[in-house]
C-alpha cells in the first residue's frame, strides 16, 4: 500500500466519514436508550458494522422485540449485500483470501457506492477500495461508541441525519443512468419498492424489486443488441 | 440484558454472511459477460429502492403531501443538483438544508 493511495482514499471517503460520524453517533444514542452498555455498542459496531441494522435493532429492542426476531430482520436487511458484494467480486478477484475477508466485512451501501462509482471510472485500486472503506469502519466505530458515551442527554433531529443519507442515495442513483436501460431499471425499481413496500410491509420488497429492476434493465439491453446488431442475434438470446 | 452477546453474535454472522460469500465464491473464476452486464443494472436497482423506500413514506406510510412529507421537495432539488453538478457534496449541502428550512417551516 503506497501513501498516494491513503490519500485517495481518505479524500473519497471524507463525505461519507461526515455522514457515518453524524450518524454514528446518533446510532449510538438510540442503542444506548435500547439498553445496550457502551461496552455492547463498541462490540456491535466493530462486529455487525451495519448502520442500517443496528438502528433497526434499537427500534425493535424498544418496542420488546426478541433476540431471534432482531437477528431474523437484519439478516433479511442485509440480503442486499449480496448483490453488491457479488459486483465487488470482479475488482478484487487477484487479492488474497484475507483482503477479501476484511473488505467484505467493511462493505457498506455507501462504502459500495464510492467504490463502485470510482472502480468504474477506471483509476481505482482495490488498496484505494479498502483504505475507503476501513476509514468509514473506523468512523463509524468511534461515532457510535462517542454516541454512546453521550448517551441520551442530547435530543437528536433523526429526520435531518437520515435525509442526509438519502440526498447520498439519490446522488448515486443519478450517477447510474449512464443509459436510456439504467434510467429504466431506476424508474421500474422506484416504482417496484414503493408498491412491494405498501403491500409486503417488509423490508424485503427492496430485495425484490432490485432483482426484478435488474432484469427489466438487462431484459431491455438484449433485446436492443438484438434489434441493432442483427449479425449476433443468435449468439446474444443465447447467452 | 443478558441476551446482549447472543444479539451481537447472532447480527455479525447474518450480516457477514451475505457481504463475505458472494465476494468469495464469485471471485475466483471468472463471470460471464451476460452476468457482468446484468450487474450494471444492481446499483441504479438497489439506489433507486433505498431511496424510493425512505421519500415516498412518513412514518412508516405512504405518503405524497409535500407539507406533511418533508423529504419529497429536497429531493427533487437533489435530484436536479446531482444530475447538473454531479456532486456528492453539494447534493448533500443542498438536501440536508433543504430538508431543515421544510422542518422549521412545517
Amino acid at each position: 500500500m503506497e501513501l498516494t493511495d491513503i490519500k485517495s482514499g481518505l479524500k473519497a471517503s471524507a463525505p461519507i466519514m461526515i455522514t457515518y460520524a453524524a450518524l454514528g453517533m446518533a446510532c449510538g444514542i438510540v442503542l444506548y436508550d435500547a439498553g445496550i452498555s457502551i461496552i455492547g455498542i463498541s462490540f456491535m459496531s466493530v462486529l455487525v458494522y451495519a448502520g442500517a441494522g443496528q438502528f433497526l435493532a434499537a427500534s425493535m429492542l424498544v418496542l420488546g422485540a426478541s433476540i431471534p426476531s432482531v437477528i431474523v430482520m437484519v439478516f433479511f436487511l442485509n440480503l442486499r449485500h449480496i448483490l453488491m458484494s457479488a459486483s465487488m467480486s470482479t475488482y478484487v478477484k487477484e487479492k488474497s483470501l484475507g483482503f477479501i475477508a476484511l473488505f467484505s466485512h467493511v462493505l457498506t451501501d455507501e462504502s459500495y457506492g464510492i467504490n463502485y462509482t470510482k472502480f468504474r471510472e477506471g483509476d481505482w485500486s482495490p488498496e484505494e477500495a479498502m483504505v475507503t472503506s476501513v476509514a468509514n469502519y473506523s468512523t463509524w466505530v468511534v461515532s457510535t461508541i462517542v454516541g454512546g458515551v453521550i448517551g441520551s442527554q442530547i435530543q437528536v433531529n433523526t429526520i435531518i441525519m437520515n435525509y442526509a443519507l438519502i440526498a447520498m442515495f439519490l446522488y448515486m442513483m443519478v450517477q447510474q443512468f449512464v443509459s436510456k436501460e439504467h434510467l429504466i431499471a431506476g424508474i421500474c425499481s422506484i416504482v417496484l419498492t414503493v408498491i412491494l413496500t405498501i403491500v409486503l410491509k417488509h423490508n424485503i420488497a427492496l430485495v425484490i424489486a432490485t432483482v426484478i429492476a435488474s432484469f427489466i434493465g438487462y431484459y431491455l439491453e438484449v433485446r436492443k443488441n438484438r434489434h441493432t446488431r442483427p449479425d449476433i442475434k443468435r449468439g446474444e438470446a443465447n447467452e | 440484558m443478558n441476551n446482549v452477546w447472543v444479539l451481537i453474535l447472532g447480527m455479525a454472522v447474518v450480516t457477514y454472511i451475505p457481504r463475505f460469500l458472494p465476494m468469495l465464491l464469485l471471485s475466483k473464476k471468472e463471470i460471464s459477460p451476460s452476468f457482468s452486464r446484468w450487474m450494471t443494472y444492481i446499483p441504479v436497482s438497489i439506489f433507486a429502492a433505498l431511496v424510493a423506500s425512505d421519500i415516498f413514506f412518513w412514518e412508516g406510510s405512504f405518503n405524497l403531501q409535500p407539507t406533511i412529507n418533508i423529504k419529497l421537495i429536497p429531493s427533487v432539488i437533489v435530484f436536479l443538483i446531482a444530475y447538473k453538478t454531479k456532486s456528492l457534496l453539494w447534493s448533500m449541502v443542498v438536501g440536508i438544508g433543504g430538508i431543515t428550512c421544510l422542518w422549521f417551516l412545517f
